[in-house]
């Protein structure tokens, strides 16, 4: 029989597993809207870096170098703080997370666009397309099925990420963790963070295992090197 | 000595279901040359990766100097320090210069001093005509260089046995010759070779056996002489000549 | 310079600045940066102040408010036309801004790069065992080094630092160690988030290292056992050396990553950039200018690093074997 407190520190995370969910509802949102933001900045600025010419290619080469090589801390906080571009800290949240993912999904797409053989592009020129339309109906569709796999792990990243807006006090998993820590009942910190910790896991695991899914469901049958 | 110096003795290997060698056995006498032909699936390779345990018998034993080599308490890595073996991919360590491959044996598994393993390191690539290319790495070689260096990289170990896994099939034709020509004077000079390969040419003149395994099973062994001018067995003569026009047609 | 996209299966992207590390501008903005940090660390930690006060610049503020004054009035006598000028004096304000933080900063960079380098190094440590025993492991050890593997990359890196500092008694632990907290060594937080920073980045150096390990063709391990070499043996001495030159784009990747993760170290108390930057911006309400300078020395950092990986890679080449195929 263990000793009373053990019991009710795990009996707290159960009886707060509701603050919890609404802070895996919290974290889900994000990351989803996040992602969304990313996958709209992101795409076109892989393109630009693919086909683009001249300073908007560099603007958009730099704008990448500058949102990968500084952390998100610093990014939110900026935003936040510095600029306010929102009051809400779920909007601004989006919008720190958005950037820093377009500008890896910028790469991954990049990569994709570029790894799509030139022959391809090449024969819907020849057959009268002109150099948009060969790109948006030959190699676009081409790409996005090889960017699968990085758009998975770019997923789970941003996933995770999404506890760093623990600082401006968005009320997403792992700042509701830290709040009943906090709150009073510090003897449950291992519960607390386990829970938490395991949480996270789960999603992870699902969307890995979701995206999996897809990338079959939409793999071109017999391969990609055609 | 009248003790042969390898024994196969009633070897069976099987995958699973499938029986590569059944009831496999010969003997070879130190300085001998046996060249084993067949069709292609015919367990040659795997024979010969039974020889040095790259691959493990299910039944039967291996006996190499008397020393019984499939028992489970003999050192595999003792044993193979004495077989020497030559693969048709060469194999060879690409992080690591011609010289630096036939040295890493040397020093690692022979404890030879760096300086000592240069000296034979040089001589042995010396007796395969590559001493010019001792600071090359794999990648600058052409084939037939890569595969004369596994050699010298196989010979380095002093082996009582060298094992030569179809050594040319991966070469360019124009390629094959300096390795034919190398292997020649390896039989020469009396080192112990079992050889699988397709080339007739030297199994015709360097051979001193010819053995014809087919289905997992040895269904001639004997002189070049007798394989190819008087096969005893009809499936020989089949496969022989089958092999005669495939290469008149080159 | 490596143009290479990783070959290497898996998802590793290269970061790759793209064109910006080629520019002899860079390399210079970079130069200045190492050196400026070395005198400052110098000063203050060797020298005790020696050179100039500990908390004062090296640089004076004074030339850059005049300059931003007066750009200020042309702007505004020139009006419309004016605005670029009125960008460069906003510019000259924030460097007359930020310059009197330079110093407190430094002492961050100090503290980030100690931990990224022991956080990176002590990972790789315990990387590449656990990377062999996925690889070579028999079923039991490549379960319990995938386990490992997917806790730590399938959880936040801040979820498991708050494990390691709230949940565990790791701190009372090394706070009694002797010598923590005196002298040169840091206090307790630093170590605390070391080891969250050491367990997280093996996890995933040993995915970078694994998939490098598949790409060593098998025939390579064949032929080392052929000539008598023992499995390890034949591990160390043919299939990491190749292995590990494959791995360093990932490796790269993982360096930039710690760098810019490493502010998260701030939610445990320790001192290093982004805590020192948080700590003075809400004294003083700076907040843009002191998060765009501390945005650009992680960048001077991120950059810094891979022109260093850049430079390993070029070092470790060897002909035939990299990242443009075998």
């Amino acid at each position: 029989m263990p000793p009373l407190p053990l019991q009710s520190d795990w009996a707290f995370v159960v009886g707060n597993l509701d603050l919890l969910l609404v802070g895996t509802g919290v974290t889900v949102a994000l990351t989803a809207a996040s992602i969304l933001l990313g996958f709209l900045l992101g795409f076109p600025a892989g393109a630009v870096e693919v086909y683009g010419r001249g300073p908007l290619k560099r603007a958009v080469e730099t704008a990448g170098v500058v949102l990968r090589g500084t952390p998100l801390l610093v990014i939110i906080i900026l935003l936040f703080f510095g600029l306010s571009v929102s009051s809400s800290a779920f909007v601004t949240a989006t919008i720190a997370l958005g950037l820093r993912s377009a500008a890896y999904q910028s790469q991954i797409f990049r990569g994709a666009l570029q790894s799509v053989d030139e022959g391809q592009l090449e024969a819907a020129r020849a057959v009268g397309m002109g150099r948009l339309q060969a790109i948006r109906s030959v190699v676009v569709p081409q790409a996005l099925r090889r960017s699968v796999p990085g758009f998975q792990n770019e997923f789970t990243i941003v996933l995770k990420d999404t506890s760093i807006a623990i600082v401006i006090g968005l009320g997403e998993l792992l700042t509701v963790g830290q709040n009943l820590y906090q709150g009073g009942r510090s003897t449950a910190a291992l519960e607390i963070f386990l829970t938490v910790s395991l949480i996270y896991f789960v999603l992870t695991f699902v969307t890995n295992r979701s995206l999996d899914y897809v990338d079959d469901h939409f793999s071109i049958p017999g391969g990609e090197r055609a | 000595m009248t003790d042969p110096l390898l024994e196969l003795d009633d070897v069976y290997k099987s995958y699973g279901e499938e029986q590569v060698l059944s009831g496999v056995s010969f003997e070879m006498d130190a300085g001998d040359v046996d060249v084993v032909i067949g069709p292609s699936g015919s367990g040659k390779s795997t024979m010969l990766r039974c020889v040095n345990r790259l691959t493990e018998i299910n039944d039967g034993d291996i006996y190499l100097d008397g020393d019984c080599v499939t028992d489970p308490d003999t050192d595999v890595n003792e044993l193979r320090k004495q077989v020497g073996m030559v693969f048709q991919d060469f194999n060879l360590f690409a992080h690591l210069t011609a010289l630096g491959n036939v040295t890493l044996g040397l020093r690692k598994v022979r404890g030879m001093d760096k300086e000592a393993a240069r000296e034979r390191g040089y001589e042995h690539l010396e007796q395969v005509g590559l001493l010019d290319q001792a600071d090359s790495y794999p990648a600058e070689l052409s084939g037939g260089q890569k595969q004369r260096v596994g050699i010298a990289r196989a010979l380095a170990m002093d082996p009582k046995l060298l094992l030569f896994d179809e050594p040319t099939s991966a070469l360019d034709p124009e390629l094959v010759g300096e390795v034919v020509e190398v292997m020649r004077d390896l039989a020469a000079e009396g080192i112990t070779m079992l050889v699988v390969s397709h080339e007739m040419g030297f199994a015709r003149s360097a051979a001193s056996d010819i053995i014809f395994l087919d289905d997992g099973r040895i269904v001639e062994h004997g002189p070049p002489k007798q394989l190819f001018e008087n096969p005893q067995a009809a499936r020989t003569g089949e496969f022989l000549s089958r092999l005669e026009t495939t290469h008149e047609g080159e | 310079m490596g143009t290479s996209e990783s070959t290497t299966a898996g998802r590793t992207i290269r970061a790759r600045a793209a064109g910006l590390t080629d520019q002899p501008l860079t390399l210079f903005t970079v130069a200045v940066f190492w050196m400026w940090l070395v005198v400052r660390w110098t000063n203050d930690f060797l020298l005790d102040g020696a050179l100039i006060e500990r908390n004062t610049s090296f640089f004076p503020t004074a030339p850059f408010e005049a300059a931003a004054a007066a750009l200020g009035g042309l702007a505004a006598s020139l009006g419309p036309v004016g605005f670029p000028v009125g960008w460069v004096a906003g510019f000259f304000e924030f460097l007359a801004a930020s310059i009197p933080y330079l110093p407190p900063l430094a002492t961050g960079v100090w503290a980030t790069i100690l931990l990224t380098v022991l956080g990176i190094a002590l990972g790789f440590v315990i990387a590449v065992p656990l990377s062999v025993a996925r690889v070579y492991g028999g079923s039991a050890t490549r379960s319990v080094a995938l386990g490992y593997t997917e806790l730590f990359r399938g959880t936040p890196l801040l979820a498991q630092l708050f494990v390691l500092y709230f949940a565990t008694p790791l701190t009372t632990v090394i706070r009694e160690l002797p010598t923590v907290g005196t002298g040169f060594i840091p206090a307790q937080a630093f170590w605390v988030a070391v080891i969250a920073f050491m367990l997280n980045s093996a996890a995933y150096q040993s995915e970078y290292i694994r998939s490098a390990l598949n790409s060593v063709p098998e025939g390579q391990l064949t032929a080392a056992r052929s000539i008598g070499l023992s499995k390890v043996d034949g591990i160390r001495h043919v299939v990491l050396p190749q292995g590990l030159r494959y791995a360093i784009p990932g490796w790269s990747n993982e360096l930039v990553y710690l760098i810019k993760y490493s502010s998260l170290a701030s939610f445990i108390t320790v001192r290093e950039l982004f805590e020192r930057t948080d700590a003075i911006a809400s004294e003083t309400y700076r907040y843009t200018e002191l998060f765009v300078l501390a945005g650009l020395l992680y960048l001077a950092l991120v950059i810094s690093a891979s022109l260093l990986m850049e430079y390993v890679e070029q070092r470790v080449a060897i002909p035939g074997l990299g990242t443009t195929g075998r």
